[in-house]
C-alpha cells in the first residue's frame, strides 16, 4: 500500500484539482482555445494508462526585472500570502506544487530566479530543462514589459527551441484602473503574440487571477507530458513490433504535432 | 644700470615696510615696482610742500603744472602696474592649486590606473564589502535547494502519517516479523526519498552531463 501511495505523497488539497481543462485569459493572447483535455490524454487518464510515467513533474522558471513581484506571485499561489515588504531573491529559490489533473497526481516545479542583474549568472543556470517560462513585468512600469523579451531570449537560449511553453504575465494588476489597465493588456498582448506566449494580467496582492494562471500553466504542462510519453511509448512499441499498439488512439501524426507547443499557438 | 632693480627686488619687502613707517617721505625711498597709488600721493604732498616754499615764481608755477602732470602719469601706471601684478597673482596661484590638484589627483590615481579598468578597489574595514565568491554563493544554494527539497518530502510525508495514509509503527514490544516489514519499508522509504529528490532535481543532474 505504502509504495503505491509514497510517489504521490498524500492526497492533494481541494482546489488544486483539476477535472476541466482551465480556460485562457485572454482569446486573442492565448496557447489554445481547446476547453477540453486532448482526447487522448483523458483517454490514458481514464485507463491509468500511465504505468511508467510515474510522477510526473514539470519544470516552470520564472524570469523578469527585479521588483516585478516573481516571488510575490509564487508565494501567493504556494503558500497564499502576501508580503508588503520587498525583499530581493537571492540567486534562485524554488517550490514544489502538487496538482491533481485528470485523475493523475502532477506537479509543478517553480523556479524563483533573482531580477537583480548580479546574478543572472547565477540564476541563469537554472534556466535549462524547462517546460515553462514566465516571463513577469510589472504592468505599471512600462520599461519591464520591453525587457522581458531579453529575459525571454535569455530562457529560450539554455533550452531546445520551441521545447517551451512560453507565458507573458502582468503583475500589480490591483494599481491599475480600467482604462489604464486596458491600455496596458493591448500593449502586453501585442508583445505576447509577437514571443508566441500566452498573456494574464494577475495580482499578487489580491490574489487575482493568481490560482486560475497557475491552474492553466499546470494543466498545458501536463498535457503535453501526457502526450508526449504516449508518443515516446507508442513509438517504442512500434519499434519492437508489439501488436499492443492498436490500444493508443489518435493518429501518431496529431501526437507529433501537439508535442510542439508554438504549433498550438492559435495566433 | 640693470643690476640695482634687481637688487632692489630682492629686498622688497624689507624696504616695503620700513617705507610704510618712513611716513611720506619713505615713498620716495622705495622701489620703483613696489610703488602704490598712496606712494605717489605721499611724493605729490612732499613736492607740493617743496614747490609752496619756493614762492610764486612763475616759472615754478609752469614747473608744477609739468610735475602734476608727470605725478598723474605715474599714478596711472602705478595702478596699471598693480593691476597686471594682481591679475597675475591670481594667475599664478590658481595655476599652482591647478598643478597641485594634478598631482594629488595622479598620485591617487596611479594604484588603480595599475590595476587595469575592470578592477575594483575593495575597503576592508567595510563590514559589508564583498567577501565570497560566485562558487560559494552556488554552493550554498545548492545545499539550501537540497535541504529545502528534502523538508518538503519530510513534510508529505508526515502529512501522510497524520492523515492516517501511513498506519504508524506499534511500541517497541513488537513481533520479530513486525519489525521485518517495518525494516523493508523504512528501506523503501529511504529509496523513495532518494528517487523523489532526484527526480527534483533531475533538471540540474542532467545540466551536469
Amino acid at each position: 500500500m505504502r509504495s503505491s501511495l509514497m510517489p504521490f505523497g498524500p492526497p492533494v488539497s481541494r482546489d488544486r484539482v483539476i477535472t476541466s481543462f482551465p480556460k485562457w485569459y485572454m482569446p486573442d493572447a492565448c496557447l489554445q482555445l481547446k476547453e477540453h483535455f486532448h482526447g487522448q490524454v483523458s483517454a490514458a487518464c481514464q485507463h491509468r494508462n500511465m504505468g511508467t510515467i510515474g510522477l510526473k513533474l514539470s519544470k516552470v522558471v520564472v524570469v523578469g526585472d527585479l521588483y516585478v513581484g516573481k516571488t510575490s506571485l509564487i508565494h501567493r499561489f504556494c503558500k497564499n500570502v502576501f508580503d508588503r515588504d520587498y525583499k530581493a531573491t537571492i540567486g534562485v529559490d524554488f517550490e514544489i506544487e502538487r496538482f491533481e489533473i485528470a485523475g493523475i497526481p502532477y506537479s509543478l516545479q517553480i523556479w524563483d530566479t533573482a531580477g537583480q542583474e548580479k546574478f543572472k549568472c547565477i540564476a541563469s543556470a537554472y534556466y535549462r530543462g524547462a517546460q515553462v517560462i514566465i516571463t513577469a513585468f510589472d504592468l505599471t512600469d512600462v520599461q519591464t514589459l520591453e525587457h522581458t523579451r531579453q529575459w525571454l531570449a535569455d530562457a529560450l537560449r539554455e533550452n531546445e527551441p520551441g521545447s517551451c511553453f512560453v507565458f507573458l504575465v502582468g503583475t500589480k494588476k490591483d494599481l491599475l484602473s480600467g482604462t489604464a489597465c486596458e491600455q496596458a493588456e493591448a500593449e502586453a498582448v501585442r508583445l505576447a503574440n509577437e514571443m508566441q506566449a500566452e498573456y494574464w494580467s494577475v495580482s499578487a496582492k489580491t490574489g487575482e487571477n493568481v490560482k486560475a494562471f497557475f491552474s492553466r500553466v499546470a494543466a498545458l504542462a501536463f498535457e503535453q507530458s501526457v502526450l508526449q510519453d504516449l508518443e515516446r511509448r507508442s513509438s517504442a512499441r512500434r519499434q519492437v513490433g508489439d501488436g499492443d499498439l492498436i490500444r493508443v488512439e489518435g493518429s501518431p501524426p496529431e501526437t507529433q504535432e501537439s508535442k510542439r507547443p508554438s504549433a498550438l499557438g492559435c495566433c | 644700470m640693470e643690476e640695482p632693480p634687481l637688487r632692489e627686488e630682492e629686498e622688497e619687502e624689507e624696504e616695503e615696510e620700513e617705507g610704510d613707517e618712513a611716513g611720506p617721505e619713505g615713498a620716495l625711498g622705495k622701489s620703483p615696482f613696489q610703488l602704490t597709488a598712496e606712494d605717489v600721493y605721499d611724493i605729490s604732498y612732499v613736492m607740493g610742500r617743496e614747490l609752496m616754499a619756493l614762492g610764486s615764481d612763475p616759472r615754478v608755477t609752469q614747473l608744477q603744472f609739468k610735475i602734476v602732470r608727470v605725478l598723474e602719469m605715474l599714478e596711472t601706471l602705478v595702478n596699471e602696474g598693480s593691476l597686471t601684478a594682481e591679475e597675475l597673482r591670481m594667475e599664478r596661484d590658481n595655476l599652482r592649486k591647478e598643478v597641485e590638484g594634478l598631482r594629488r589627483g595622479a598620485s591617487a590615481a596611479s594604484p588603480e590606473v595599475s590595476l587595469g579598468p575592470d578592477k575594483m578597489v575593495v575597503d576592508l574595514t567595510d563590514p559589508n564589502r564583498p567577501r565570497f565568491t560566485l562558487q560559494e554563493l552556488r554552493d550554498v544554494l545548492q545545499e539550501r535547494n537540497k535541504l529545502k527539497s528534502q523538508l518538503l518530502v519530510v513534510q508529505e510525508e508526515l502529512q501522510s502519517y497524520k492523515s492516517g495514509l501511513i498506519p504508524p509503527r506499534e511500541g517497541p514490544g513488537r513481533r520479530e516479523k513486525d519489525v521485518l516489514v517495518a525494516r523493508t519499508s523504512n528501506a523503501s522509504s529511504d529509496k523513495e526519498e532518494k528517487t523523489i529528490i532526484r527526480k527534483l532535481f533531475s533538471f540540474r543532474s542532467g545540466k551536469q552531463t
